[in-house]
């Protein structure tokens, strides 16, 4: 009895197999799941970056602030946030709701002073790179 | 015999496999998503609606003609002019050819001029103004 155990415990000949195929199967698994997570990330930004859609309902070339006062609404399927405003060509500083929701709008404040009939190209910029804007002249 | 052990060429066919798998998801996921923002879009291009009218009753009565082939869902009123800028949320629907009378007893209109617009769910946006110049 005891020397069969022995026997048995000496003998190590099917452990070298098991081993390799566990190790293939948990590289098989974490390589599946990689790709799985890249294909993911990559089809969502994909999903996110076609479904943006941003209207300006109005501009407000403000008398009281003598700043510009820009209504934006979320037309698109997802959440949209504002990373930049040009004004000519130019970075301007905003305050106002930084990320709308879907079916959200609200007013986006540009630090900008301006006079009557001056004429501006804003560019107001996404997270995702899309851009809303045009010609607006100063009433 | 020697061909039922051998199954070298079968983890190649399951890696393929799973390949062609992922690759059919994204492809799917990006045309249906692609598909959806088209119908959107093409949704958008072809509402057509028009302002036709303003008027001062108690409070104001707007007239609104949609020209276009889709229902209209009307999300918002703005009434400006150089100093004012004014936005009321409103919630109506047109259907395609109507003309709807609009009236709302909390909107007085400035002095000219001034400019009505509306805005559409889907983003469009049709302008109004009475501006003499």
């Amino acid at each position: 009895m005891n020397a069969n155990l022995g026997k048995l415990l000496r003998n190590k000949r099917g452990i070298t197999p098991v081993l390799s195929n566990l190790l293939l199967t948990i590289v098989a698994v974490a390589a599946m799941a990689l790709a799985t997570t890249a294909t993911y990330v990559i089809t969502s930004n994909l999903r996110d970056t076609m479904g943006e859609r941003v209207v300006i309902e109005d501009v407000w070339f403000n008398n009281l602030t003598n700043n510009i006062d820009i209504y934006l609404r979320n037309v698109g399927r997802v959440l949209v946030r504002f990373s930049g405003v040009y004004v000519n060509r130019t970075k301007s500083s905003f305050t106002g709701n930084l990320s709308l929701e879907i079916g959200e709008h609200g007013w986006l404040n540009i630090s900008k002073s301006w006079s009557p009939s001056d004429l501006f190209y804003i560019d107001i910029v996404t997270t995702r790179g899309t851009h809303v804007g045009g010609y607006y002249n100063a009433a | 015999m020697r061909l039922k052990r051998d199954r070298r060429a079968i983890s190649n066919v399951i890696v393929v496999m799973l390949s062609l798998i992922l690759i059919v998801i994204v492809v799917t996921n990006v045309v249906l998503w692609s598909y959806q923002m088209n119908q959107l879009d093409w949704e958008r291009m072809h509402e057509e609606l028009k302002v036709i009218g303003v008027s001062r009753v108690s409070g104001t009565e707007f007239t609104f003609e949609n020209a276009g082939a889709l229902t209209c869902h009307l999300v918002a009123l703005w009434v400006d002019n150089s100093t004012y800028h004014q936005r009321y949320d409103m919630n109506l629907f047109i259907n395609s050819g109507d003309i709807a009378l609009y009236v709302r007893e909390d909107i007085t209109l400035p002095d000219k001029p001034y400019s009505v617009r509306i805005v559409t769910e889907r983003g469009n946006i049709a302008i109004y103004s009475n501006d003499p110049t």
